[in-house]
C-alpha cells in the first residue's frame, strides 16, 4: 500500500534526501504562496456575509493548501538516493543452518521455510538485479552453491563472527548488501560492537529475515546462572538463576542443583506470570577440586523444549587453607565462640590465628604454632600482614596500631585484596576512635562520633539483602532460614554505627523495642578486597541461649569468614571469562601478577600449562597487556570437548612469584538448546544499526525492491521524481472535493 | 480514652517482656552472706564478665543443713576482692560486684553467664533437673570452676554428682602443659593454697586432703569444661587478700590461677 501511494518503498524516503530540481529559487515559491494566500484571504473577506469566520477560515485553508501543493509540484520535488547499480553489485545471503533451525514450529523446520522464502520470493528478483552469493552459517560462514544441501546440524550460531567473515570479503568484491536468514539464536550473547562498527564503516546494510516464533507456548528456560568461579572446601555457595517462562505463570516448579546426577540442593519456586525472574539457590561446594554443577529447573509437564532447563557451571574448589588473623583488644565471649566456630568444625578451609590482649602488656596467640612472628603483637610490616587472607579487628583501640599499621590495614583490603571485618566493642569502631584513621574510609558504614557501644539486649533481623545472602544463610531453604533467624536469641550488645555508604549492603539490622533499627552487619567491596562491619560483640548468646546441638552461631561465623577470604587473590590470579565453553573453542587467558607487597609486577615471565582432556599438555605464553600493567593475556584453542586444567606460573628474575590453577570445560551440542525461539530483538537491532530492515517470511517479498537502496558497493545517486506520486493527486482531489462538499453543505456553491 | 489505655497496655507489655529478656540483675543476699562487705559502687553495671557464684542446694552430706547451705562460703567478700584484682590486672571488662546464679530458681539464667564459680562442692546436693541444666550449660560452652573441697569424703560427694552430670566423661589431672596454666601467667610451679584455718592450725591441708590437685573434665575437643581446685581454698585466698597475716604467695597464686581460668574460659 505504501509503495502504491508513494511510488517508492519506504526506505527510499528513510534514506534519501528531499531536493527541489527546479532552477527557480525557493524564496520565489514562498513569495508566490504568500501572495496567493493573501489574495484568497482578501477575496473571502469581500464575501464574509455569506459564511461565518470559522467556515471562511476552513475554505481559505483548503484553497491555500491546494495552491501550496501546486506550487511545490512546479518546483519539481524529488528524492535523491544512492542505489545499487544493477548487475554490478553483490548481495550476500546468509542462511543459518544451526541446530535450532531444524525445529519444526508449525510442522515445517525453520531451515525449510528459509529455503522456500529464498527460492520463491528472493532469488528470482535478486538474481535479476545483483550477483547473489549464498553462505551457510553456524559457527562461521561458508559459501554454498546450493542452499538445498544445507542441513540444520551446526552446534552453534555466531552471527557476529559470520558477518565479520563476510565483511572481510567486502574488500575483494562490490558488496552492496547482506541478507541474514536466521532465528537469531546467537550463542555468543549478541553481536559485538567491533563487528557492528566494521559494517557501519563499510556502509553495508544488513537485512534480516526472522524465522520461528518469538517464544514457545509452553517452555521454561534457564537464561543464565551466576555462580562463583572459585570456592573454599565445604563452603556454601550461592547461584543466581535467571529463569524465563511461557505458559507456566503461577506454577510451582523445583529448582535443583546436581553434581553427577546426584541432587545437592533443591527448592520450590513459583513462576511469575509474564515476567523473567531470578532465584537464588545455595549448595555445598564440596571437597577440593573442580566441580561441574548442573543447575536448573526440573522439567514441567508439557514443556516443548526441556533441553534448555539447566546449565552447567564449573566451580574450582581450592585446596589451600585461607589464613585469617583476628586481633582482639580484650577478652570477651564472642572471641571464644568465634574460635570454636572454626575449631569445632575442623574447618578444612580456614586457619584462624588470634592475638588477644589479655593485660596491658601481654598478648595471647592461638591457632598457629608457626605464628612466632606474632609474639610481639600485630604484624609491624605490611608484607607480614599480607601473608594472611583475612583480618578481623575486634575491640582494640585504633591507636594501638601505629600509622604504618593503620595504612597497612587499609591496604590489606585495597591492594592485597583481602577481607577485613571490624566488630564493635568498648574499643571498637567509633568507641575506639577509628573515625579519624585511614581505616574509617574502608568501612561500609559511616562512623558517628562519641560512644556508640551499648550493652543492651536487642533483636537482630535480616534485611531483604540479608535474606538472599550466603553469609546469613543458616538453612538451605530461604523461608526456613528466615524463620530460623526470627527465633534467634537476642544479642548481648551492639553499637549504633552510622548510615551505610554508597555501595554498601546492609545484611542485618538491630533494634531494641521501640527504637529505630541500625545496621548490624554491613559489607562492601573496597579496592580489590572486601570490608564488613559487625556492630556487636554479643553473638555468643546465639550459642549459649540455644540447645547445645544448635550450630547457628558457628555456621554464621564460618560463612562470614568464608565471605572474607573466598575471593582473596594470591600473588598470581589466572582467569578466563567463561569456565564452560558451550560449543566454543577460543579461550582467552588472563593473569594478574603481584609481588609480596602486592605491588604490580610488569616484567614477569608468565606461562600457562594446559592439561588437555586426553592427558596431553600445551604451554601458552602470556604477554603483558599494554593497557593494564601487571596483567598478562593470551589465547588458547580448546580443540576437543572435555575438562582442561590450566596452571599459570609467573617468574621474575628466575624467582617464582606465584602460580594459580583454574579448570574450564568445553561442552558441545549444548548452545543451540537455549534461546531456541526467535530472537527478534537481536535481528531487528542488527538491521537498525546497519541501515537495513527486518522482515518476516510473510513480507520478505518486499526485500528485493528495498535492497537496492544502499551506500555500499557500486552505487549511483538517483533523483527520483515524487511530483507524480499517486498520493499527491489523491491529496489534490481530497482537498478540492472536500471544499466543494463543504460549500455545498453550507449553501455557498 | 480506650485507645490510650490500649496503647499504654501494649507499652507496658513491651516493657515487661523487655525486662524479662534481660539477664538477672545484681542482688544482695542479706542473711546468707558469710563474710558481708560493703556493696561497691555501680554493682549492676553491664559488663562483659563478672564473678558468677553458683547458688546450689546442700546439706544432705554434711553439717550445711541449715537454710543457707554451703554456697555462700567466703561470700561476698572473696568475690568482690577477686573482682577488683581482675579489673586491675587484666583488660577484661569487669563488674565491681558478683552475680549470684540461683540454680534453684530460673534454670535458664545460668546460660547468660558463661563462667560460674561454685565453692564447697563436697557438700552440694543437686537435683536431677539441676544436673541436667549444668550438663547442658557445659555442653553449650559454659565453664565451671569448683573450689574449696577437701579430702576423700568431699571428693566422693563431688564425683558422685559429676557422674550424674557427665556419666561418660573422666576426671583427669591437668598436666602442667595444659593451656589453662599459661593463658596469662605461666603456672607450672603451683603450691597448695590453704584456707584461713592455716593461720591457726599451721596446716596447709584440711581433712585428709594432703595433696593439692588441679583436675578437670574435658569436652570432646580436649578443652576444660569443669576446672576443679581440689584440696585447696582459692576462695579464702581472695577473701583474705587484705589480711596481713595471710601469706601473699598464696593470694598471688589464687589470683593468677583465677585469672588464668577466666581468660581460658574466654578463649577456649
Amino acid at each position: 500500500m505504501f509503495q502504491f501511494l508513494f511510488k517508492y518503498p519506504s526506505n527510499v524516503f528513510a534514506k534519501g534526501k528531499f531536493v527541489l530540481l527546479s532552477p527557480w529559487p525557493v524564496w520565489l515559491m514562498i513569495l508566490l504562496l504568500a501572495i496567493a494566500a493573501g489574495g484568497l484571504f482578501w477575496n473571502i473577506r469581500q464575501r464574509r456575509g455569506l459564511l461565518s469566520t470559522a467556515r471562511s477560515t476552513v475554505i481559505w485553508l483548503a484553497q491555500t493548501a491546494l495552491i501550496a501543493i501546486v506550487l511545490l509540484m512546479l518546483w519539481h520535488p524529488a528524492i535523491s538516493v544512492a542505489r545499487l547499480r544493477p548487475q554490478q553489485n553483490v548481495v550476500a545471503v546468509l542462511i543459518d543452518h544451526s541446530r535450532s533451525m531444524g525445529i519444526a514450529d508449525d510442522g515445517k523446520p525453520r531451515l525449510q521455510s528459509a529455503k522456500e522464502v529464498l527460492d520463491t520470493q528472493l532469488l528470482p528478483d535478486l538474481s535479476k538485479k545483483f550477483q547473489v552469493r549464498m553462505y551457510g552459517f553456524g559457527k562461521d560462514a561458508v559459501r554454498v552453491d546450493q542452499p538445498d544441501n544445507l542441513v540444520a546440524d551446526d552446534n552453534a550460531t555466531r552471527i557476529g563472527d559470520s558477518l565479520k567473515h563476510i565483511a572481510a570479503e567486502a574488500g575483494t568484491m562490490p558488496l552492496g548488501a547482506i541478507v541474514v536468514m536466521s532465528d537469531g539464536g546467537d550463542n555468543t550473547g549478541g553481536i559485538d560492537r567491533d563487528t557492528l562498527a566494521q559494517l557501519r564503516q563499510l556502509r553495508v546494510p544488513v537485512h534480516t529475515i526472522g524465522f520461528g516464533p518469538d517464544h514457545f507456548d509452553k517452555d521454561i528456560e534457564v537464561v543464565d546462572v551466576a555462580a562463583p568461579a572459585r570456592a573454599l572446601p565445604q563452603s556454601r555457595v550461592s547461584a543466581r538463576v535467571a529463569i524465563r517462562q511461557h505458559g507456566y505463570g503461577g506454577a510451582s516448579v523445583k529448582l535443583i542443583v546436581r553434581e553427577n546426577d546426584r541432587p545437592l540442593a533443591e527448592q520450590t519456586i513459583v513462576l511469575k506470570p509474564d515476567a523473567d525472574q531470578s532465584e537464588t539457590i545455595m549448595f555445598n561446594a564440596g571437597a577440593p577440586g573442580s566441580h561441574s554443577f548442573q543447575i536448573g529447573v526440573v522439567p514441567a509437564e508439557g514443556e516443548q523444549n526441556t533441553r534448555n532447563n539447566s546449565v552447567v557451571r564449573v566451580v574450582n574448589v581450592a585446596e589451600k587453607r585461607m589464613r585469617i588473623l583476628y586481633m582482639e583488644g580484650e577478652p570477651r565471649w564472642d572471641f571464644k565462640f568465634i574460635r570454636r566456630a572454626i575449631d569445632d568444625s575442623d574447618d578444612p578451609a580456614i586457619d584462624l590465628i588470634t592475638i588477644l590482649r589479655t593485660t596491658q602488656n601481654k598478648t595471647y596467640v592461638q591457632g598457629d604454632a608457626k605464628a612466632k612472628d606474632l609474639e610481639n603483637g600485630f604484624p609491624a610490616a605490611a608484607e607480614d600482614l599480607f601473608n594472611y587472607d583475612g583480618l578481623i579487628i575486634g575491640s582494640v583501640e585504633a591507636n594501638y596500631f601505629n600509622n604504618d599499621q593503620q595504612r597497612a590495614i587499609a591496604d590489606f583490603a585495597d591492594r592485597r585484596g583481602g577481607g577485613v571485618l571490624f566488630t564493635a566493642g568498648r574499643f571498637g569502631l567509633s568507641d575506639g576512635d577509628y573515625a579519624k584513621t585511614p581505616m574509617a574510609e574502608m568501612m561500609p558504614l559511616r562512623l558517628t562520633s562519641g560512644k556508640t557501644f551499648i550493652r543492651n539486649f536487642a533483636d537482630p533481623s535480616l534485611t531483604e539483602a540479608g535474606r538472599e545472602s550466603v553469609i546469613t544463610r543458616l538453612e538451605e531453604d530461604r523461608d526456613k532460614n528466615i524463620a530460623r533467624w526470627k527465633k534467634m536469641p537476642q544479642i548481648a550488645n551492639y553499637a549504633t554505627v552510622g548510615d551505610p555508604k554508597p555501595g554498601a549492603v546492609v545484611l542485618m539490622t538491630v533494634a531494641e523495642s521501640g527504637h529505630r533499627p541500625s545496621p548490624l552487619l554491613a559489607i562492601q567491596n573496597y579496592g580489590r578486597g572486601r570490608v564488613g562491619i559487625l556492630a556487636t560483640e554479643g553473638t555468643w548468646r546465639w550459642k549459649m541461649l540455644q540447645d547445645h546441638a544448635d550450630t547457628s552461631d558457628y555456621i554464621f561465623w564460618q560463612q562470614l569468614m568464608r565471605w572474607m577470604v573466598t575471593e582473596t587473590p594470591g600473588k598470581v590470579v589466572s582467569s578466563t571469562p567463561k569456565l564452560v565453553l558451550s560449543d566454543e573453542t577460543s579461550v582467552p587467558l588472563r593473569a594478574s601478577v603481584r609481588d609480596k607487597k602486592y605491588e604490580i609486577v610488569s616484567g614477569a615471565t608468565v606461562e600457562t600449562t594446559i592439561t588437555r582432556p586426553d592427558g596431553g599438555s600445551d604451554v601458552v605464553s602470556l604477554k603483558p597487556d599494554p593497557l593494564e600493567p601487571g596483567t598478562y593475556t593470551g589465547e588458547y584453542t580448546a580443540d576437543k570437548p572435555g575438562t582442561y586444567v590450566a596452571e599459570t606460573a609467573a617468574r621474575q628474575d628466575k624467582t617464582e612469584v606465584g602460580r594459580d590453577t583454574i579448570t574450564f570445560r568445553r561442552e558441545d551440542g549444548v548452545a543451540e538448546n537455549f534461546g531456541a525461539a526467535q530472537n527478534r530483538d537481536l535481528l531487528e537491532k542488527l538491521s537498525r544499526d546497519t541501515g537495513g530492515n527486518y522482515y518476516t517470511p510473510a513480507n520478505a517479498k518486499k526485500l528485493p525492491d528495498e535492497i537496492a537502496v544502499s551506500e555500499a558497493g557500486i552505487v549511483a545517486h538517483d533523483n527520483l521524481d515524487i511530483w507524480d506520486m499517486p498520493i499527491v493527486f489523491l491529496l489534490v482531489i481530497l482537498i478540492r472535493g472536500g471544499e466543494w462538499l463543504l460549500r455545498r453543505k453550507w449553501g455557498v456553491v | 480514652m480506650r485507645f490510650r489505655i490500649a496503647i499504654l497496655a501494649v507499652l507496658l507489655c513491651c516493657g515487661f517482656s523487655a525486662l524479662l529478656a534481660f539477664q538477672a540483675h545484681f542482688k544482695e543476699y542479706k542473711g546468707e552472706e558469710e563474710n558481708p562487705t560493703a556493696v561497691p559502687p555501680d554493682p549492676d553495671e553491664r559488663t562483659e564478665w563478672t564473678f558468677a557464684r553458683l547458688r546450689y542446694p546442700s546439706g544432705r552430706y554434711s553439717g550445711y543443713s541449715g537454710e543457707v547451705g554451703s554456697w555462700p562460703i567466703d561470700f561476698p567478700k572473696a568475690d568482690r576482692q577477686f573482682l577488683a584484682g581482675v579489673r586491675r590486672l587484666t583488660r577484661i571488662h569487669t563488674r565491681s560486684a558478683e552475680q549470684v546464679i540461683d540454680l534453684t530458681g530460673d534454670p535458664t539464667e545460668i546460660y547468660n553467664w558463661p563462667w560460674v564459680y561454685a565453692v564447697e562442692v563436697g557438700h552440694w546436693d543437686l537435683t536431677d533437673e539441676q544436673c541436667k541444666t549444668l550438663r547442658e550449660y557445659l555442653l553449650r560452652g559454659g565453664f565451671l570452676m569448683v573450689d574449696d573441697f577437701h579430702g576423700t569424703f568431699e571428693w566422693d560427694v563431688f564425683v558422685q554428682s559429676m557422674h550424674r552430670i557427665f556419666p561418660d566423661r573422666p576426671i583427669i589431672e591437668l598436666p602442667d602443659a595444659d593451656p589453662i596454666f599459661h593463658t596469662v601467667y605461666d603456672l607450672d610451679q603451683r603450691v597448695q593454697v590453704p584456707g584461713l584455718q592455716y593461720l591457726y592450725s599451721g596446716r596447709l591441708y584440711e581433712k585428709d586432703g594432703f595433696i593439692p590437685h588441679w583436675r578437670a573434665i574435658y569436652d570432646d575437643r580436649g578443652r576444660v569444661m569443669v576446672a576443679m581446685c581440689f584440696n585447696q581454698d582459692d576462695g579464702d585466698a581472695w577473701e583474705h587478700a587484705d589480711n596481713p597475716q595471710y601469706e601473699a604467695k598464696y593470694t598471688s597464686q589464687a589470683y593468677r590461677l583465677g585469672i588464668n581460668y577466666i581468660v581460658y574460659s574466654m578463649t577456649h
